[in-house]
């Protein structure tokens, strides 16, 4: 899968494209060093066109590991079907989730 | 749609998009067919497509069988007002009344199951001559008469 880095005001966003499901999400999970160490990163869900359990288990994966470290994961761009995975599963309680990625980066706390 | 669709793919993790896009398809030309001009059954059609997905990952992922030439079996079929989907495999028995994982201790697997009851309004689960099955029906309801 195909992932795009940006930097906002010192903060990373990263932005996967495509479907985030079971034959992508190991690639993602292991597609960028900023999900590891105690950073605040963004990720950008607006190219995601459809995510399942395990591309929701890698989200959730990267957010313990971040969370462990000291950093922390927050999510943007959320389209209606992403968001019903996120409700269905509670995973919305989480994640501070954002309309759009630069106000995420920006958000302080 | 007036008859059933059956397809066997292989236990491959590689062939979830077929599953995935085959459902997505199915779900599309039955509620087509059914009134369904462009976006009417957008939430149908979603959670048609999510649900054999994750049924079909989770008899991938469960498969633990050396036999590399194992098969999952879909069929899909229009009854009851709606599409009911099987998804069927030769693995060991497995438990559909798991309970759903706590979602803050973050776990990073478990959510098929929990998934699929959220979004079909009826699943069963049949276990018969080493074959597992499981059912699910998702109704076509007229978004704008709920």
């Amino acid at each position: 899968m195909m992932i795009r880095e940006r930097n906002h005001n010192g903060v990373t966003i990263v932005m996967p494209v495509g479907r985030l499901d079971s034959s992508s999400a190991s690639q993602f999970m292991s597609g960028s060093p900023s999900f590891s160490g105690n950073g605040k990163i963004v990720i950008d869900l607006s190219e995601v066109d459809f995510i399942d359990s395990t591309g929701l288990g890698s989200l959730v994966g990267i957010a313990r590991k971040k969370r462990e470290q000291g950093g922390d994961v927050r999510l943007a761009c959320l389209n209606e079907k992403l968001r019903k995975v996120f409700e269905i599963t509670q995973a919305f309680r989480l994640f501070d989730i954002y309309d759009d990625a630069e106000t995420a980066a920006g958000r302080q706390g | 749609m007036s008859a059933s669709i059956t397809m066997n793919l292989p236990s491959d993790i590689r062939y979830v998009r077929i599953a995935s896009n085959t459902a997505r398809s199915v779900a599309e030309l039955f509620s087509g067919e059914n009134g369904g001009e462009e976006g009417k059954y957008e939430e149908f059609r979603n959670a048609f497509e999510l649900a054999v997905t994750e049924a079909f990952s989770n008899s991938v992922r469960h498969g633990n069988s050396p036999d590399k030439g194992r098969q999952i079996f879909i069929t899909f079929s229009p009854e009851n007002e709606g599409l009911t989907a099987s998804v069927a495999d030769t693995n060991p028995a497995f438990n559909p009344e798991i309970p759903p994982p706590d979602i803050f201790s973050y776990p990073e697997s478990g959510y098929g199951l929990l998934m699929i009851r959220q979004l079909m309004d009826e699943i069963r689960y049949s276990r018969k001559d080493g074959n597992n099955t499981l059912t699910m029906h998702k109704k076509l309801k007229n978004p704008h008469n709920q």
